[in-house]
């Protein structure tokens, strides 16, 4: 048990390490540039280190309880709100690409060249923080405070250091994103109120509901709340508009970690919370899913074709992707939130990876315009392997979690005879995004280069990736790769999970026994394998 | 060492050349180029090390990839007498152009990034002969995929390289659409995606066998072996050095496609064979016109390599898989000759593929010149030659099955010697037509012995009596099956008759029009409209960019439009007033001094704390 404290108040630093750090640099803008790297390497390693202690010391067996479980007082028990903080399997993987995506933003940050270094460093700081304790509380209360306490210097770091255009893509962003915020905390309080258990722990909450279920009426509504608030915080169709223009102009280090992890809270929220506590709620809203869902597929998939500047194809492309997450939680299965669960991992990793790229693209292009550019791969090869390798994870090429990620949704589409149609036009998406990506790789770094560009290739100025871009690409590439080569890191403690939080009976499988001869009826497990 | 381990030292040996090369060799050439060669070197005496148990068992082994609910994959080895066949001639073919690119390749500032992609793709190609279920199969066949359009654009400086390394990866996934949405709906109608797993399931009930499952399956074979609707990215695909369009785009990763339909031939109902059939007859008779209008000496043998595939896709239509498996080895070694003699004569004559430019090389060039000879009468189906065998079982076949495929396959006989003659008189006969031409020397030993090998290969390939045991199981039921044919002999005859009467008549003719070593096109000169119409390769390609750039491009555009300003512009700023009050309040804050942000989002955080927790 000794072993077990020490690892739940690991968890607790993992959240108050990045904050603290933050702290330290906002009062010390006199520190030289040396100490503050050093400080904020701390600060943004730290939760990696952790998360991957606890990923060693993970036990899959409590599946539908919580592991490193902590609870602390925060004087505010009369409501039923405490830091509770705890992780499961699916918990787990988000935490890790939190402090992944975490490390190679700070890593990239505080090379790059913004005014207010320590500024910039501790709003990313404060975020990291907010991420790491949003995906470890098992309190909803805090659940959603944290993700507030990361989302709020998002805002500060677009209006600071965004690029052309903050002022109107800020505003936008706030209004859309704070509007989401509020409709799924009005959804998290209604379902407080509802179950009258005076408390916002998720393990009371599942508890108290799974031995009397919200009646249908209530499901339904609560459900609309998490799913349109959620959904607007994932830019679910067709509530995107903030996202493309958004990314476009953040900075970043803001991009990355918000593109590459905040954007999944909605989707975690939806499927750690929303789905398993209100199942016929989630029913009831199956259809309207779906639809939307193909909308941001298909209908944003062709407005990505249509862009012409690098970063804000990215942008509608990191929402075309969401479409699959959503697909995933509509199927409502083990197989369907799996796989929305390694899509999101890898999204988060290949998105983050991408901003940073395509940021580095701009330091030696100048320009985001993808007309005019060309032929980069000659100056720069490094790079545009690295590029290459991104678009081909962010298109699914096996290997890359990505793939296995839409794969899985695919399959768990086609599990039921209903859903069965939806696997055609969802699955076009691979054929859209391999022509945007493939036609960025091309335009970029293939081909002869444009004239404006080409007097800048030969110039000399153009130089290929440096040591400090190469660090935080390598660490988002090994973890693409690991979770492309090895899905069982992430599927065998989701599975486990996943089993109790969607016990539902849906597989076609009995189809097959029954048309298969009686005697081989039994087999068939054995003849597979 | 039990065949299990030498599979995966075969899989794994070209996975670690790829690794090491990318991450510590990309200047290091040499060393690079000595790796690659090394691990295509291994994979040579594994394979050979995992076929020699004899013995007709089936190696299997899996292990779990991903588990979620009912959905599993896993990993595993299939290792049948088919897949022997094919691992034997990929490792070997793999190792001859290996050794090939060392002389080929030799004076490329990017070596290194070219050996590493060769590397990827031996071990993507072997991932699909060896894979044990369809999604695993899907996997390295998206790899293969990969690795092709990465060595299309080895040359990505030229803008032809860049647009057809991009076309073969896209037009490649719109087959592997049907190919993905197939094995889905295979996974839950069966249960599994294990190969023997639903061959058992087939042969306890035939009626599992679905022709939506078959023929979305279908898609990703079309788009592989590039057949009818989307055979258009294989002639561009010959951007790439020339070493690999031997290996990638002639002997083996088109050649995937058919293979992919050999192992699950026990999927296929009769109707969307009868489909694959013609499909693979009308590519045999197509891409043999389109060969005529090429001048380019690879864009030839890139039509004819299509034209090859769709007799493979014949065979296989008409039942004969094994047939088409027999066809598809001696395919890969004389298709694989050819593409290595071009390649030897481009490196002669520095980087010339006009074929009008060359003439005469037949004496500059003596070694390659008669190797070149032999891989082309091979393909012609000259009595004896390896070619002869397989496509006279073709033919035989058709002839049995069915008449139209049998006349349209002699067809294509006959103008595959006609465009293959009409390839070798210009460009090893007559006298040199260019300064490159006159110029030309013959290529290094490190070229010229793969060509000798496989020349050797291309004469004996198709002596099935001297295959060993252990091989070509397959091949030898189906041709014992079709000789137990009835009117099997007449047949026989008659094909022996139309098959040399094709190529005699074929080579022939194509000597007399065009004569030894011409400069020019005399069909261009005589009859223009003819040589456009066959220049034209009936505009499937200017459809196509037609329907990308006009129509999918423009809805593109007209969507974002929509997004922008009917989304964005009416249904968010038409709730301008929230807009505006929210705007005008937080302009008040935006002060733009930073503290004041900072300050505020403190006591806001306090203000929350102070009302939830009762204080206030």
């Amino acid at each position: 048990m000794g072993n077990l404290e020490a690892s739940s108040l690991c968890l607790l630093v993992s959240i108050l390490a990045p904050i603290l750090v933050g702290l330290v640099l906002l009062c010390g803008s006199r520190f030289s540039v040396n100490s503050m790297r050093a400080l904020s390497v701390f600060g943004f390693g730290l939760p990696l280190m952790i998360g991957i202690m606890l990923y060693g010391l993970f036990d899959p067996l409590l599946a539908g309880e919580y592991n490193f479980e902590l609870r602390l007082p925060t004087g505010l028990e009369s409501i039923g709100i405490y830091l509770h903080l705890g992780l499961n399997g699916i918990s787990m993987p988000l935490f890790l690409l939190a402090g992944m995506v975490g490390l190679a933003t700070g890593l990239y940050a505080m090379n790059s060249k913004a005014e207010r270094l320590h500024l910039y460093l501790a709003l990313l700081l404060f975020m990291l923080g907010g991420l790491m304790g949003t995906f470890a509380s098992i309190d909803v209360f805090f659940f959603y405070f944290f993700h507030e306490f990361a989302l709020i210097p998002t805002f500060l770091m677009i209006g600071i250091w965004g690029g052309a255009g903050r002022r109107v893509a800020a505003i936008e962003m706030t209004i859309y994103l704070t509007l989401g915020a509020l409709l799924s905390l009005l959804g998290l309080i209604a379902l407080y109120v509802q179950c009258g258990v005076d408390s916002f722990s998720l393990l009371e909450l599942r508890n108290y509901l799974s031995s009397q279920a919200l009646s249908e009426t209530v499901q339904n509504n609560i459900f609309a709340l998490l799913l349109f608030g959620f959904g607007i915080l994932v830019s679910l169709f067709p509530f995107h508009s903030w996202a493309p223009k958004g990314y476009a102009v953040a900075p970043t280090g803001a991009a990355m970690l918000h593109a590459g992890v905040l954007k999944k809270f909605g989707l975690y929220g939806l499927l750690q919370i929303a789905a398993p506590l209100l199942p016929s709620g989630a029913e009831h809203w199956f259809p309207w899913i779906v639809w939307l869902a193909l909308g941001n597929i298909i209908l944003i998939g062709l407005v990505t074709m249509a862009q012409k500047d690098l970063k804000m194809m990215l942008g509608y492309s990191s929402v075309m992707h969401m479409g699959y997450a959503f697909l995933g939680i509509a199927c409502f299965s083990v197989v369907g939130v799996g796989g929305a669960l390694l899509m999101m991992v890898a999204h988060g990793l290949s998105v983050a990876l991408l901003f940073m790229l395509s940021t580095c693209v701009y330091h030696r292009s100048q320009t985001f315009d993808l007309s005019s550019m060309g032929g980069l791969a000659t100056k720069a090869p490094v790079l545009a392997g690295f590029f290459v390798a991104a678009t081909m994870a962010s298109i699914g090429l096996p290997g890359f979690g990505n793939f296995w990620g839409e794969f899985t949704i695919f399959v768990a589409l086609a599990e039921t005879d209903m859903t069965k149609w939806i696997v055609a036009p969802a699955a076009i998406g691979i054929v859209i995004s391999a022509i945007y990506g493939l036609r960025a790789v091309s335009n970029i770094f293939f081909g002869q280069a444009k004239d404006s560009f080409k007097e800048r290739l030969e110039s000399g100025q153009v130089t290929d990736l440096q040591p400090f871009e190469k660090l935080p690409a390598c660490l988002l590439i090994g973890g693409l790769l690991l979770t492309g080569i090895f899905p069982r890191i992430i599927s065998d403690d989701a599975n486990r999970e996943l089993a109790v939080l969607y016990p539902y009976e849906q597989s076609n499988l009995t189809a097959i026994e029954s048309v298969i001869l009686p005697a081989e009826a039994d087999a068939p497990k054995e003849v597979a394998h | 060492m039990t065949p299990t381990q030498s599979l995966l030292v075969v899989i794994f040996a070209p996975l670690l050349s790829a690794v090491i090369i990318s991450f510590f060799c990309r200047q290091r050439h040499g060393l690079a180029a000595v790796i690659s060669v090394t691990a295509a070197g291994a994979i040579l005496a594994f394979s050979l090390l995992a076929i020699l148990p004899k013995g007709t068992d089936v190696v299997t082994a899996s292990s779990a990839w991903l588990h979620f609910g009912d959905f599993e994959v896993n990993k595993g080895f299939f290792f049948d007498d088919v897949a022997k066949t094919m691992l034997i001639m990929v490792a070997f073919v793999g190792f001859l152009i290996h050794v090939f690119s060392l002389g080929y390749m030799a004076d490329d500032p990017a070596r290194g990034r070219y050996f590493g992609g060769l590397s990827i793709f031996m071990f993507s190609m072997l991932g699909i002969v060896l894979a044990d279920n369809l999604i695993m199969i899907f996997v390295f066949w998206e790899l293969v995929g990969f690795s092709s359009y990465m060595l299309i654009g080895h040359y990505f400086n030229s803008d032809e390289a860049a647009a057809a390394s991009k076309k073969a990866f896209i037009v490649n996934r719109i087959g592997d659409l049907g190919f993905l949405v197939g094995i889905v709906y295979a996974y839950w109608h069966f249960g599994t995606t294990n190969l023997s797993g639903m061959g058992g399931y087939v042969a306890s009930n035939p009626d599992l066998v679905k022709v939506s499952i078959a023929a979305l399956l279908m898609c990703g074979f079309i788009g592989k072996s590039a057949q009818f609707p989307l055979h258009v990215w294989l002639p561009d695909a010959m951007a790439g050095p020339t070493p690999v369009s031997a290996l990638i785009h002639a002997a083996t990763m088109v050649a995937a496609g058919v293979y992919f339909l050999i192992r699950i031939e026990f999927l296929f109902p009769q109707e969307v064979l009868t489909l694959i059939t013609w499909l693979g007859a009308s590519v045999a008779v197509y891409a043999g016109f389109c060969a005529y209008g090429q001048n380019d000496i690879k864009k030839i043998l890139a039509y004819s390599t299509l034209s090859q595939l769709g007799y493979m896709s014949a065979a296989f239509g008409l039942g004969f898989p094994g047939v088409a498996l027999f066809h598809l080895i001696t395919h890969a070694f004389f298709k694989a000759l050819l593409f290595l003699g071009a390649g030897s004569v481009i490196h002669g004559c520095h980087h010339e593929q006009n074929i009008f430019k060359m003439g005469g090389l037949f004496k500059k060039m003596p070694i390659t010149a008669i190797t070149f000879l032999i891989g082309t009468l091979a393909l012609c189906g000259v009595y004896g030659l390896s070619g002869f065998f397989s496509k006279d079982a073709i033919l035989i076949a058709g002839g049995l099955g069915n008449a139209p495929i049998f006349y349209l396959l002699t067809l294509g006989a006959f103008m595959t010697a006609g465009y293959m003659g009409r390839l070798f008189w210009i460009a090893f006969l007559g006298q040199p037509n260019s300064d490159c031409a006159s110029h030309a020397k013959e290529s290094p030993p490190t070229m010229l012995v793969p060509l000798i090998v496989l020349a050797v290969l291309s004469v004996a390939g198709g002596w099935m009596g001297y295959w060993p045991d252990f091989l070509g199981g397959l091949i030898k039921d189906n041709l014992d099956h079709l000789h137990q044919m009835d009117h099997y002999d007449a047949m026989h005859k008659k094909v022996l008759l139309f098959g040399s009467a094709a190529w005699i008549v074929g080579l022939l003719v194509s000597f007399f029009f065009y004569g030894a070593g011409a400069k020019e096109d005399r069909l261009e000169k005589r009859a223009a409209p003819i040589y456009g119409f066959l220049r034209s390769r009936l505009w499937f390609d200017e459809a196509y960019d037609f329907y990308v750039e006009k129509v999918q491009q423009r809805f593109a555009l007209l969507l974002n439009f929509i997004d922008v300003f009917v989304i964005k512009g009416v249904l968010v700023r038409g709730s301008a007033g929230i807009v505006g009050l929210v705007g005008i309040c937080s302009r008040s804050l935006h002060d733009g001094n930073l503290h004041s942000y900072v300050y505020w989002f403190l006591a806001g955080l306090i203000l929350l704390w102070a009302v939830a927790s009762g204080l206030l």
